[in-house]
């Protein structure tokens, strides 16, 4: 896999860049079910100006950048994309130094192996981009920090694709209580889990569903199914229930270091190694969101990235069944 | 057959002549073991095979996914809608009784679809009582005390420490959620830190019951309550939270049951209290066998009720094998006649006064023993089911066969019922299986004696794993960073 890490504090040429490099890709990916299966440009937008109306012009600003065409609006606004689904753990380490810590499991070709730090809209964000602007994990300079794991559920519905989410909520809020509150209000169209962490150690986990009301719990540990399993041959594929019980016993049976705690992440049972399944662990990400530091992490490998030290560049990290 | 059942005799008689089949559906039939002896067309439908299909009235699937169920209620409605546990119970016909270990609403749905009844109180009933807070109600209305505690939503822990103080219990804390088994929802709090390593299990949890923490052993009780009064068991001493059986501090490890492990006006009070409480869990509409667990302190000796099941446990063995239980009948077995319908008289004060007799309890104890180590491997061998010696040299070996219990002759013998089996994944909390034996395992201050320790570590040893596969990408393999312009 051939990672990078870029910067960039307003959307100009390298975000350009990115788009015309990736937007082949995922116009075959957004285009697999025909071209009418997808939302108009036009329920589009209103439906970003209905729910997430603060980041509108940065929306627009981006649609410019990606040439002002139909199609590439309409999957910039991520509403009602196809499905999508991967495994994922992730958990709050409550020790001296609250840490965020999370595998992200999914298939490598689908993936866009970058690390993209801005200064959008005024806020600075760095994270785990997916889609363009979507982060499936991240934090900002108010010391918010949040992760997504899939939900385990089947059900599709009429909303938008979670990264998208989160990076509305790194844009726009700086408490827990704060993304909370947007991540109970914005419709997702699949379900998700999706845990924040922020600099005064408060945390929550939404478990998000476009056919329920989120669920704001309390809840430290979140891997593939929401309060009960409900896709039980996912569940048993991915070893949901097995990785969740793993992981509170970590949190609650142990006194393990931090370094020892993020360690596990990286062997199993939360290392998973069914690449070919398309749910092979593709890296672990650590935030410490009140030190503004993030890592990105493979077995034997650590790096560093933050807020304020971020160093463009890139790695290439050959994981042996990974593309 | 006489309509009235006058005595115990007749009450052994009639289930020796049962034609209803009755099944025992769980993970395991361990808790319920030997009862297909007492009673007629009594099966189990089980999850687990711990016994290689020797047991001949033990039931498994053969065909298994390998799933990890979230609890016992989810494995007990998935064996009620496998296809070859409904063909066993339509091919053996009559009208089926089912008992469980956990049930819920969709079991006891699955169990009307199967044409079955459910013996035991309705679901919604049982979770209302399992509830920790309703029992320190239930308790108070009965005059059975609980520990001084305060039942309270914990947003933080500023405001556990408020809540505190106004209850005046002092910082030193133990703290319970309303459901759920000891080892896993009891939380020791002493400091900010302890609270923040439970924090997740802790706030959003609604009611909590905050309990002063005091210094106290473990025991349990088990009864029956029937319409013509409770009967109740013998006081067992609990296993707690020994490194070698658990890793879950406070989590209960196993019992043992003797006639002297309390002192006599301990046991004496102990059965006073278990009495008006199963009195007035009739009185709430419970009905049926339960569990109470009290909490004696060792400075002392008073006693408070620590927390209620209201359903056969994992102690259950133990009271359903004692001597009296084989002189008379065991406990569960009026549990049964309970919901018979079967019109029955019964002197309750006669029957519990012979079970209070220490002449009718005989010492055995029983150790659930766990994988303790902090590692996850996939089992490649497991002892199995059966009659286990000691060697002089205190080895551990495989004797033979059996699923009886009694079948223990000696100190030197015991029983092993499986658990784990080969395939399995072995993690930190993971059951290997369940050792009976004849005997004590505790000392008299209530710490695992020399002759425990080496069971526990004869069975381990027999246990075999071979790791799980792991990647590794070590910095060989990753480029130094390099600059994209």
């Amino acid at each position: 896999m051939h990672w990078r890490a870029l910067s960039e504090d307003t959307p100009g040429p390298k975000w350009a860049g990115l788009f015309a490099e990736y937007w082949p890709d995922y116009k075959r990916w957004w285009l697999k079910e025909g071209d009418s299966a997808r939302a108009s440009y036009l329920v589009s937008r209103r439906a970003l100006e209905d729910h997430m109306p603060e980041i509108v012009p940065l929306y627009d600003k981006l649609c410019e950048l990606a040439g002002g065409g139909d199609q590439a609006a309409r999957f910039l606004s991520f509403y009602c994309p196809p499905p999508y689904l991967a495994g994922c753990s992730q958990a709050i380490w409550t020790g001296e130094e609250p840490v965020l810590v999370r595998n992200y499991d999914y298939n490598a070709n689908a993936f866009d192996s970058l690390v993209l730090r801005t200064n959008w809209q005024g806020r600075r964000v760095v994270g785990t981009s997916d889609g363009l602007w979507g982060l499936v994990d991240g934090m900002n300079d108010a010391g918010l920090a949040i992760s997504l794991t899939f939900g385990g559920r089947r059900i599709v519905g009429t909303g938008f694709g979670v990264p998208l989410i989160l990076r509305y909520v790194l844009q726009t809020c700086t408490t827990a209580e704060e993304a909370g509150a947007v991540l109970a209000r914005v419709p997702t169209h699949m379900s998700y889990n999706v845990t924040v962490l922020d600099a005064n150690r408060n945390y929550l986990t939404a478990m998000m569903a476009p056919d329920r009301p989120a669920i704001i719990t309390h809840a430290a540990v979140a891997t593939n199914h929401q309060e009960n399993v409900e896709w039980i041959s996912h569940a048993r594929f991915t070893a949901t229930v097995e990785r969740e019980r793993f992981l509170l016993q970590r949190l609650t049976l142990h006194r393990d270091p931090e370094d020892k705690f993020i360690g596990a992440f990286l062997r199993p049972p939360l290392y998973s190694t069914a690449f070919s399944a398309g749910f092979g662990t593709l890296y672990t990400a650590v935030y410490r969101p009140r030190l503004g530091e993030m890592e990105v992490r493979w077995p034997g490998t650590v790096w560093c990235l933050g807020l304020d030290a971020f160093q463009e560049g890139g790695r290439r990290v050959q994981i042996p069944g990974a593309a | 057959m006489p309509t009235v059942l006058k005595n115990i005799s007749e009450i052994r008689r009639f289930f020796h002549r049962n034609e209803d089949p009755v099944y025992f559906i769980s993970a395991t039939n361990f808790n319920l073991l030997g009862l297909d002896e007492w009673v007629k067309n009594f099966k189990y439908i089980c999850y687990i095979d711990c016994y290689g299909g020797k047991h001949p009235n033990v039931f498994c699937p053969s065909e298994q996914p390998h799933a990890e169920f979230q609890s016992i209620e989810d494995i007990n409605n998935y064996l009620l809608q496998h296809k070859e546990v409904i063909d066993f119970i339509k091919r053996r016909g009559g009208k089926p009784k089912f008992v469980f270990l956990m049930f819920d609403e969709e079991t006891e749905r699955l169990s009307k679809e199967l044409g079955a009844d459910v013996w035991f109180p309705k679901a919604k009933l049982r979770t209302k009582m399992d509830n920790k807070i309703e029992t320190v109600r239930i308790g108070n209305k009965a005059g059975v005390p609980s520990v001084p505690n305060v039942l309270a939503e914990v947003k933080s822990y500023e405001d556990l420490q408020k809540t505190c103080e106004k209850a005046g219990i002092g910082h030193d804390l133990v703290l319970q959620s309303a459901f759920g088994d000891s080892g896993h929802t009891t939380f020791f709090i002493k400091s900010e830190a302890d609270f923040r390593r439970h924090e997740h299990e802790i706030v959003g949890e609604g009611e909590i019951k905050i309990m002063k923490r005091i210094d106290c052993r473990g025991s349990a009780i088990e009864a029956c309550a029937t319409k013509e009064g409770t009967i109740v068991g013998p006081l067992m001493t609990e296993l707690v939270g020994f490194k070698e059986l658990t890793p879950y501090r406070g989590g209960w490890c196993g019992n043992e049951i003797l006639s002297t492990a309390f002192p006599p006006k301990v046991r004496q009070k102990a059965r006073e209290l278990t009495f008006k409480f199963g009195e007035q869990l009739r009185k709430e509409g419970y009905r049926g066998y339960f569990e109470l667990d009290f909490l004696i302190d060792k400075k002392t000796g008073d006693i408070w009720l620590g927390e209620l099941n209201p359903r056969i446990t994992g102690a259950s063995s133990m009271t359903n094998h004692a001597a009296f239980a084989h002189a008379d009948a065991p406990l569960f077995l009026f549990h049964l006649l309970e919901f018979s319908k079967k019109k029955f008289q019964l002197d309750v004060d006669e029957l519990n006064a012979r079970w209070a007799d220490s002449a009718n309890i005989d010492s055995w104890s029983q150790m659930v023993i766990k994988h303790t180590d902090d590692s996850v491997d996939i089992c490649t061998e497991a002892p199995e089911t059966g009659i286990y010696k000691m060697l002089e040299d205190g080895s551990v070996v495989f004797d033979r066969f059996d699923y009886h219990r009694r079948a223990v002759e000696s100190e030197n013998e015991a029983f092993f019922l499986r658990i784990l089996q080969p395939g399995d994944y072995r993690y930190e909390g993971a059951d290997i299986g369940i050792l009976v034996t004849r005997g004590r395992s505790m000392t008299k201050s209530f710490q695992l004696n020399e002759r425990a320790k080496k069971w526990i570590h004869g069975i381990k040893k027999t246990v075999e794993g071979k790791p799980l596969p792991a990647a590794n990408a070590g910095p060989v393999l990753a480029d130094p960073a390099f600059k994209i312009l």
